[in-house]
């Protein structure tokens, strides 16, 4: 691991693209601004990690027997559910 | 039977097609990054189930779902980045699946904590972080009928 001391304001460049900033220290949090191309996807590692686990149990082959749903019918909202800001 | 046929997303057109519509993922799956091409397959028996079939393996898939089957009041909050990446316009816009995993023919879970979301008019999907992960669960049970 290639560990650099940064002190608030002051960046990192990662393979010319991707720029990593100290933007506030409160107490033993770190605030870090990240800037990347949008299809470098930015996670922090605890969530990234459990939900790799996730997909990586998940992965199976088209002939897995599906369980039954009760009754599959659709209830959806008048909004998809998604909050766009 | 329709089940080899591809429909590219050409035209503005519902995910919901009754074959396969392709996907495409630029970033990838979580752990699965360098897998950016899928096709979005529904089997009418299966449903609500449908895969998130690997195209260039296609022996390689994801079991998904639509939440609001089990889950009407699931309300992923998509992050801003997320929604200007996948250029969505609208809520309209997105589609929303979550991973299943199965356990066994009697047992599934569901991972609610990073669902693919995908634009309906450019197929372009991404699996997202939603904002609101602490409040989901990665392997939430989905209630199944115990007579299969």
């Amino acid at each position: 691991m290639l560990i650099l001391s940064r002190k608030t304001g002051e960046s990192i460049v990662i393979d010319g693209r991707i720029h990593v900033k100290v933007v506030r220290v409160e107490g033993e949090a770190v605030k870090i601004g990240i800037e990347a191309p949008s299809e470098v996807p930015v996670h922090r590692r605890e969530v990234y990690e459990e939900i790799q686990r996730s997909n990586q149990q998940a992965l199976t082959r088209q002939n897995t027997a599906l369980p039954k749903l009760p009754s599959p019918k659709p209830v959806k909202p008048a909004r998809k559910g998604s909050k766009v800001p | 039977m329709n089940s080899a046929n591809v429909i590219e997303i050409e035209e503005p057109e519902t995910v919901e097609t009754t074959s396969g519509c392709e996907v495409r993922m630029p970033a990838g799956l979580l752990g699965f990054e360098q897998i950016k091409n899928f096709l979005l397959i529904a089997n009418p028996a299966e449903a609500p189930f449908r895969w998130l079939q690997v195209k260039d393996n296609p022996s390689l898939a994801f079991v998904v779902i639509e939440p609001f089957f089990f889950m009407p009041d699931y309300s992923p909050d998509i992050p801003q980045q997320d929604v200007n990446f996948l250029g969505l316009s609208s809520p309209d816009d997105a589609a929303v699946f979550n991973i299943v995993t199965v356990h066994n023919s009697k047992g599934a879970t569901v991972n609610l904590k990073g669902p693919v979301v995908i634009n309906r008019n450019t197929g372009v999907g991404k699996q997202v972080v939603i904002a609101n992960a602490a409040q989901y669960s990665v392997q939430h049970p989905l209630p199944v009928n115990e007579a299969a």
